[in-house]
């Protein structure tokens, strides 16, 4: 068991720094740099080559990327070009925004999905089972994107709700958490919606074939009520399954929100990334890309060690099973 | 040549807009349609949704009641807050250190200038420099300062800041932004104080654009920076992660706190020199709140919805149709600005020697391909197709929005297919059985045109132009690349033609020599020529060098129509059309000025009022 978590600790390892090492250097070879358009082109060569030193890229693709791995051996990721501070302090302000809004998607998803696929899963006919199963196909065919548009334009129409942002600029009456709360509910609902489907469908296939076990049967044949039957012994049963996949499930929607944080201006690592891209400012692309690979890892180690856990023959060699 | 000019507000049209509010009309029944429809569908969901909000639901930005609320004596209200946005984010709070737009915006908000250049009506107008006068053919230019000024924190404002903030921007060690900008004929303007109230500024050459070109560099508190500039440390110094509490000036707003990634906020700043027409203080706001909003659609919900005061740019021409629903409903106001200053151009790369063996060498950088150009597209259809109408015909550098230095002389290019192939057939690039140019070797009349991606306008006038110069048998080959990679490319001079915009600051053309000298940075067809490279070029350097030095108006106008004419006759760059500018802002905010150039509504920040 040591072993295998040593080994997956080390695979994690390699995403995040292949990762951040491979958008540096992407974000390095794009033509233009930092300088290019922030000096705009009205500022004399000797300018612009004071401005290009002034952030070290003045110098080779290798040497930068020696640099740059040399400080990282050190936790020392760089400073923003843009923002003028260290992507080490930078990153976790941002990655906190954005675990904020993965967290509360995934209880919202979590709330609704599991009920629900309990619900249709419980039941083989009806018109309720059979309206959550084709809502859920209906959210697991839309991406998040058109999620949020969707509800950015209902949130725009009715005005019940800001469009866009984590706060608001004047704080309203009620304080800032019940202001964060309100903002929260469109980007959570669009990266929550399509994930709550799927868990449906997941708890609802488990929980069908739970039901028709010999012991559910046997039960209730004693007489138990079917209700208590279904949400104690035989949720419980089928939550096995849905278990194991809720540890890829966090490392994907951290990663995953990227697109809805640009969508609804929410200031995760997602807009964070977007706006180093956009000014190229390369050290910033790296260190967000090293985050949103660290959330995929740690996501992905989790869901393998939940595994091993309820499976432990997931975590034996292949010499060991021989 | 600087009359003394004493008054503060030369336009002081207090209570209303001075531009006009558009009223063509537009009929959109598809949209209205959907709408209806998905209106229904919206209240449904929205039912759902108000009942998670558990009655939390209501607008968010309902504004505090404030001490100072009270309307002036001459009816513009007091105090308030507004809430306007911006596309990205300020990289800096030191305008020495960086360019970009959110910058400029927040140092035009918290700092003071010695002049100010009315962007309604182009005049310079007194600002920190209370009076001015003008000696030696311009060359020297006493100003007088304002007296019991003082910055944010309390300290006084005097020639020393003045000398302080020269100094900073023509130090090579602080490798100042700005320290291209405030120099005349190459080298750095001389600063001296004869007092605490007085400044001597001394240019190198006659310079006709005057004191205008002083209104790019912020006075800085020499108490508060001198220690960073002495230790080398100036271009890191107020910086995004400085105490907000450090950052002190001269402008109508101090900093008060700065969200990454979500919004700046400026508070008014209680000593502000500046008064209003009434005597009372400036600015009229309370609190201003820069929201950070990467595109149009988020600002265009967020002002739609009330969540949003104002934008800091025009609003583009695909997104006019539904504002102008909003502006019917009375939500917000739609204001016509009329023409913009700038136009977008063609230009080819005319760097000798740029296509070394290319066998399009001796086509290319003809005369003849360019004057063909731009006879061969049809504007009408430009203006229909990339600004929905709402456009004019361009044919030089200057658009009618520059009412000093338009030149209605100019020739109107008509649209000539017939002529332009004629002209293409004299330098060899002659029609096959299918239509299509072929030159001397057989081959297609083909050339990439490279433009900006993520730029709707642009994107759709390339397509025009492919698509009018095919009819003529022009190949254009479309490229659209992300602003970096297009300057990249025309810095590298690696490029047959981009299509791009080079926005003018000022609209004096003394104040844009990159653009107009063959040694400019933006001379954008063939940058930092070590001599001309052609006649007409030398001609063109000839007449701007006596053009900026003339202190005679109209002798300036007569040389600059003859720079309008070579440039004609040569096309460096073609432009087709220049767009109307469209700007909107909530029905609660009044007392504008706006102007065409950006930030159109707030450039002149201290007299704009909210209605609470």
């Amino acid at each position: 068991m040591t072993w295998y978590f040593a080994r997956r600790l080390a695979f994690a390892a390699f995403l995040v720094i292949a990762v951040s090492s491979a958008s540096l250097v992407l974000a390095r070879l794009a033509p233009g740099d930092f300088v290019t358009e922030s000096a705009g082109t009205e500022i004399s060569r000797q300018t612009l080559e004071q401005q290009r030193a002034r952030y070290g890229l003045n110098k080779s693709l290798g040497e930068q990327y020696r640099d740059w791995l040399a400080a990282a051996a050190r936790l020392d990721f760089g400073y923003s070009m843009q923002y003028g501070r260290p992507v080490r302090d930078l990153v976790p302000e941002r990655a906190a925004n954005t675990a904020i809004l993965a967290l509360a998607a995934l209880v919202f998803a979590t709330l609704i999905g599991l009920p629900l696929g309990i619900i249709s899963g419980s039941r083989k006919s009806g018109v309720l089972p059979g309206m959550i199963r084709a809502t859920s196909v209906v959210l697991l065919s839309m991406p998040p994107l058109l999620t949020s548009l969707f509800l950015l334009f209902i949130a725009a129409r009715t005005g019940w709700l800001p469009i866009g942002g984590m706060h608001s600029a004047i704080v309203p009456p009620g304080g800032a958490l019940a202001d964060l709360l309100r903002h929260l509910v469109v980007p959570a609902a669009a990266v929550g919606l399509p994930l709550a489907a799927m868990l449906e469908r997941l708890q609802s296939q488990a929980m069908s074939e739970v039901i028709g076990e010999p012991f559910v049967l046997a039960t209730l044949s004693r007489g138990v009520p079917r209700s208590r039957i279904v949400w104690r012994g035989a949720f419980k049963a089928a939550l096995r399954p849905v278990a194991a996949v809720y540890g890829l499930v966090i490392g994907t929607l951290l990663s995953g929100s990227f697109a809805v944080e640009v969508i609804t201006t929410w200031p995760g690592l997602g807009n964070l990334m977007l706006q180093a891209l956009r000014s190229r400012d390369v050290y910033l692309v790296a260190g967000c890309a090293g985050a949103g690979a660290l959330f995929l890892a740690c996501g992905t180690l989790l869901s393998d060690l939940a595994l091993a856990v309820v499976d432990p023959r997931a975590s034996e060699t292949r010499a060991e099973r021989a | 040549m600087f009359a003394k000019n004493k008054n503060l507000h030369a336009n002081p049209k207090l209570g209303r807009s001075t531009a006009h509010a558009f009223d063509r009309a537009v009929s959109w029944p598809l949209g209205q349609i959907v709408t209806r429809q998905t209106r229904r569908l919206a209240a449904s969901v929205a039912f759902v949704v108000a009942g998670v909000l558990a009655g939390a639901g209501c607008r968010s930005n309902t504004p505090p009641k404030s001490a100072t609320a009270a309307a002036s004596k001459s009816g513009v209200p007091r105090g308030g807050d507004l809430i306007a946005s911006v596309r990205s984010e300020p990289r800096s709070f030191n305008r020495h250190a960086a360019s970009d737009s959110t910058t400029e915006l927040i140092s035009n908000l918290t700092q003071g200038k010695l002049v100010h250049v009315n962007q309604a009506t182009q005049a310079v107008e007194p600002s920190l420099a209370e009076s001015w006068t003008s000696e030696d053919a311009g060359r020297r230019v006493t100003m007088h300062l304002r007296r019991d000024v003082v910055f944010s924190d309390g300290h006084p404002f005097t020639a020393d800041d003045v000398l302080f903030s020269f100094e900073v921007a023509n130090d090579e060690k602080t490798q100042s932004i700005l320290a291209d900008a405030v120099r005349t004929g190459g080298k750095p303007l001389q600063v001296a104080a004869t007092d605490p109230h007085t400044v001597v500024i001394t240019s190198a050459a006659p310079f006709a654009p005057g004191v205008r070109v002083l209104e790019i560099l912020p006075i800085l508190p020499r108490h508060r920076l001198e220690a960073a500039f002495k230790a080398g440390t100036f271009a890191k110094a107020w910086g995004l992660d400085t105490p907000m509490s450090d950052i002190v000036g001269l402008g109508p707003f101090v900093l008060s706190q700065y969200a990454a990634g979500q919004r700046v906020v400026l508070t008014r700043n209680p000593k502000y020199f500046a008064k209003a027409p009434d005597g009372g203080a400036l600015p009229y706001l309370d609190r201003l709140t820069i929201e950070i909003l990467p595109d149009q659609s988020a600002e265009l919900l967020r002002l739609q919805s009330g969540q949003l005061d104002m934008m800091t740019s025009e609003i583009s021409p695909e997104s006019y149709a539904s504002l102008k629903r909003s502006a019917d409903g009375g939500k917000i106001t739609l204001l016509d600005l009329g023409v913009s200053r700038n136009a977008e151009g063609l230009f080819f790369n005319l760097k000798p020697g740029a296509f070394g063996a290319d066998p399009r060498a001796p086509w290319l950088q003809r005369d003849e391909l360019r004057q063909a150009i731009n006879m061969a597209v049809d504007r009408k259809v430009f203006v229909d197709t990339v600004f929905f109408g709402a456009g004019v015909p361009v044919y030089g550098p200057e658009t009618p929005a520059n009412k000093v230095w338009y030149w209605e002389g100019l020739p109107h290019t008509p649209y000539d297919p017939a002529a332009a192939r004629q002209l293409l057939a004299s330098i060899g690039l002659t029609s096959g059985a299918d239509g299509v140019l072929k030159d001397a070797r057989n081959q297609p009349a083909r050339f990439t045109l490279v433009t900006q991606k993520g730029r709707p306008s642009m994107e759709r006038s390339v397509a025009v132009i492919r698509d009018e110069l095919k009819k003529i048998g022009l190949t254009v080959d479309v490229v659209a690349l992300d602003s970096r990679a297009v300057i990249q490319a025309f810095l590298t001079a690696k490029y047959d033609a981009i299509y791009f915009n080079a926005d003018k600051t000022d609209l004096d053309p003394g104040t844009n020599q990159d653009f107009w000298f063959s040694s400019g940075l933006a001379h954008m067809w063939n940058l930092e020529e070590k001599t001309p490279a052609t006649d007409w070029e030398r001609r063109i350097d000839e007449l701007m060098t006596k053009q900026i030095a003339s202190p005679d108006l109209a002798e300036r106008r007569q040389l600059y129509n003859e720079v309008q004419k070579i440039f004609y006759d040569h096309q460096p760059m073609i432009y087709f059309a220049a767009p109307r500018i469209f700007v909107a802002h909530a029905t609660r905010v009044t007392n504008l000025t706006p102007a065409e150039y950006r930030p159109q509504l707030l450039w002149r920040p201290d007299t704009v009022a909210v209605i609470r």
